[in-house]
């Protein structure tokens, strides 16, 4: 059998810095295929080259057996490739209606014939989407199904998805993989990347395991397991050592420092209370839609005020309510962005530039003079601290990679001498190796006295750095279990429902 | 992105010297004395004008209402002036009243999160207005005589120097010193840069966007009554010429980039040299009012693609180009 899609000796990179490297892979008509690696691995870089957001530097791409240049997304999809983003492409503003027969309207298009064609061809996908609901209005498992819908009606044979169920409920994911079995009994080839091991072994046909911009293995699903993938993931046993799971000891709780009662807004929090201790780790755990963050970000100021319904946080016994990030820093409670190309570094600065600022933040007379000395060597102090790894403190943040660029947000953050820091997924995006590092730095400062809040998503994560653990589900706290007393069975119950 | 930076304000430098060469050689008139210190007056005036919005738009702003600023502030000095009132209390007026301006359009912008542009855009509209209406009655204001320390800013020489263009170099020197070397200076950067970054780094975002645009009115200021020294008068019809688009030119030409965060005092002077010496060689030519706008329309028009090229906008684009691997 010919494959749908086949990849030869396929190179990518930017700047030099190789994302794919000599990569052959091939994609059979009808089958799901899963992509597994680590953040970094070049598992995004190679599903986008398949759609043809990014051109090869070299290597050739075979359609069908025939070598075929894609020179554009829209080119991809003509030729039947199309991507479901982790960030949707719908046009919120639109109809779901309008968004799936979106490019392709008719001169006049009437709304009313759109909807009955819509629903009639939703219907038969047994999609039950209401064709009229504009698109913003939807959760992000609704949203993936007008994004497939999508796909299908341009007559996609082969569909990538990034991530597709990172967003998704327990029970959407459910769905998800019953409509990808339905795509496939359909001819509909399919590749979703993931980073849930039991997905993948339990949806796919096949599996490929990406590792250093490099595809290590692909094999039929039935000769895996857990164990197999997971060694050709790290391609050393580091991950076993990183994520032990042996029982620590768990440090002593110190002060209360904060504590919030009844905090809530809107459906995200609802009426949530809990404490954090000086001198730990606290651990908080939760699906995506647990409202995690928002809770933190609200303790911390940094949502605007206007999301705010009532409840009360106190902080070092006194109550608070900050309204921006400012006083809130000035207090001592500094919060550590989950994305920090979109509201962590400034990309136009120097590694130098950034930590100064965190320190110059702090401070209020704005006609202080501002040594770049100074600066200098606050920067190469902390970049010792934390190993950046970089020519010198003069470089620019956004050449760094991913876990050094982590590190100077850190480091801008924890110049600032908070006594609570949030980390709201400190190691995401992050190679592994540094991600030992910030965890050695995350037990430095609570060993330190600092209380620590680190946010994640990953169950090993928050298991190896937690002394205290609490569990989100729904906008509130439901679970607060010690170290020692935790179980990833345990903390998973309370996490889902 | 450095680079690309270094080599826009390079090559605007180069543009400049070849075009000032080209000039020298050909035109008759263009390296006499006393064209060179015209030259370097007009110029001046643009130049401390895009000091002024420099600050701005490295702050992630613009600030349209300079001009209007600039002309009702003097123009309202200049009437008291006549009418009577001392010349310093006059000042003294006209310094508050930019600092109102400056306040307005800030909380506006700041406050209000209405975009710089349109805010700055009606508010020079209403600064105009009002001060039509309420503040000076005929179109020309001449400056007092007899005011030694103004008419010395307006036609003295500082170690050979005009004065005008001294002023310009002591501003520029202050606002580079504001820029590099003040906790107010990197707080613009980096708002200008990434301002949710800044909110969550603890900046006082909102009072630091304030600050700016008190800033540039003062700046503002500061131009008019160089101008009115200069030329012994302020005349409305300024705020009805196409200066605040030349300003404009000035900043983006030199390279301050209008996505924020990237630019600097050099790239304000870069860029006010070469519009200077375009302004005055187009001049001698003979070339017409509206032919020499249409050719700063245009070169404007190209400054602003190729700065959207080089530092696009948008965090998404920007990003994707940086590739996520």
């Amino acid at each position: 059998m010919t494959p749908l899609v086949q990849l030869r000796g396929v190179s990518k990179d930017f700047r030099g810095v190789q994302a794919i490297s000599n990569v052959d892979f091939e994609i059979r008509p009808g089958e799901i295929h899963a992509i597994l690696g680590e953040n970094g691995a070049g598992k995004s870089t190679l599903m986008k080259v398949l759609a043809g957001v990014y051109q090869p530097s070299s290597g050739e791409m075979l359609l069908d057996g025939q070598p075929v240049t894609l020179n554009s997304p829209s080119d991809a999809l003509n030729r039947g490739i199309a991507m479901v983003f982790q960030e949707t492409n719908l046009v919120p503003s639109m109809s779901v209606a309008q968004n799936i027969y979106l490019g392709d309207e008719k001169l006049f298009n009437r709304l009313r014939g759109l909807n009955i064609q819509a629903q009639r061809y939703l219907l038969s996908l047994n999609f039950y989407v209401d064709p009229t609901a504009q698109v913003s209005f939807l959760g992000a498992g609704k949203k993936q199904l007008v994004e497939i819908a999508r796909a299908v009606h341009h007559n996609a044979r082969l569909i990538i998805f990034d991530e597709p169920t990172a967003t998704l409920t327990p029970e959407e994911k459910f769905h998800f993989f019953n409509l990808a079995r339905r795509l496939k009994e359909e001819g509909i080839a399919i590749i979703f990347i993931s980073h849930a091991l039991e997905e993948a072994l339990h949806l796919a046909d096949r599996i490929t395991v990406m590792r250093d911009a490099k595809v290590v293995v692909t094999d039929e699903t039935s000769k895996f397991d857990r164990e197999r993938i997971v060694q050709a993931m790290v391609g050393r046993s580091l991950s076993s050592e990183l994520y032990s799971g042996q029982a620590r000891v768990a440090r002593p709780m110190g002060r209360k420092i904060l504590s919030v009662e009844n905090l809530s807004m809107g459906n995200t929090v609802r009426n949530t209370s809990f404490s954090v201790f000086a001198g730990q780790v606290t651990g908080l755990f939760g699906l995506v839609g647990a409202g995690r963050t928002e809770t933190m970000k609200i303790v911390a100021g940094v949502l605007k005020r206007d999301y705010f319904h009532g409840g009360t946080v106190r902080f070092e016994g006194r109550p608070v309510r900050y309204r921006t990030p400012r006083p809130a820093v000035r207090d001592g409670i500094v919060y550590v962005t989950e994305d920090r190309k979109i509201e962590g570094f400034f990309e136009t600065m120097t590694i130098a530039g950034n930590i100064q600022l965190g320190h110059l933040a702090k401070g209020n007379n704005l006609l202080t003079p501002v040594v770049p000395r100074q600066g200098r060597e606050l920067a190469v102090e902390w970049t010792k601290r934390l190993g950046v790894k970089a020519i010198d403190a003069d470089a620019r943040v956004i050449e760094l990679s991913g876990g050094n660029q982590q590190k100077v947000v850190l480091a801008k953050a924890l110049i600032q001498k908070p006594k609570l820091v949030i980390l709201d997924e400190p190691t995401r995006g992050v190679d592994v190796g540094t991600i030992v590092e910030i965890h050695n730095f995350i037990n430095e400062l609570a060993d330190s006295g600092m209380a620590v809040v680190v946010i994640s998503s990953y169950l090993p994560e928050i298991k190896t750095l937690s002394d205290r653990i609490l569990v989100a589900r729904q906008g509130r706290i439901v679970e607060e279990m010690d170290i020692d007393e935790a179980t990833e069975s345990r903390i998973m119950y309370a996490a889902v429902h | 992105m450095g680079k690309v930076q270094l080599s826009q304000e390079g090559v605007v430098f180069a543009l400049a010297v070849a075009m000032f060469a080209v000039f020298a050689v050909s035109l008759n008139n263009f390296l006499t004395a006393g064209n060179l210190i015209a030259l370097v007056r007009s110029v001046s005036i643009l130049g401390i004008l895009g000091l002024g919005m420099g600050l701005v738009v490295i702050g992630r702003g613009i600030d349209l209402a300079m001009v209007a600023t600039m002309v009702v502030s003097l123009s309202w000095v200049l009437s008291l002036a006549q009418s009577g009132t001392p010349f310093d209390t006059a000042l003294a007026y006209g310094f508050l009243l930019t600092i109102a301006i400056g306040l307005a359009s800030g909380i506006l912008i700041a406050y209000a999160d209405i975009p710089a542009i349109f805010t700055t855009l009606a508010m020079g509209l209403v600064i105009y207005g009002s001060g039509r209406a309420f503040l000076f009655e005929i179109d020309v204001q001449n400056s007092p005589t007899g005011v030694e320390w103004f008419d010395f800013l307006g036609r003295g020489l500082l170690f050979g120097l005009p004065m005008p263009i001294a002023a310009f170099a002591v501003l520029a020197a202050l606002i580079a010193l504001l820029l590099l070397r003040t906790r107010f200076g990197r707080f613009v950067y980096a708002a200008g840069d990434n301002p949710l970054a800044a909110r969550i780094t603890g900046l006082p975002l909102r009072p630091l966007i304030v600050v700016q645009y008190v800033v540039s009115s003062l700046i503002a200021f500061l131009a008019g009554i160089v101008m009115a020294a200069a030329v012994s008068g302020m005349s409305t019809r300024v705020y009805n010429s196409t200066m605040i688009y030349d300003v404009l030119l000035v900043v983006v030409l030199g390279g301050i980039s209008l996505s924020g965060g990237r630019g600097g005092v050099r790239n304000v002077l870069v860029g006010t040299l070469l519009v200077g010496v375009l302004l005055n060689g187009m001049t001698i030519l003979d070339i017409t009012y509206t032919t020499q706008n249409l050719i700063k329309s245009l070169i404007l028009l190209l400054a602003i693609m190729v700065d959207s090229f080089i530092n696009p906008r948008d965090e998404q684009t920007s990003q994707q180009s940086q590739g996520d691997i």
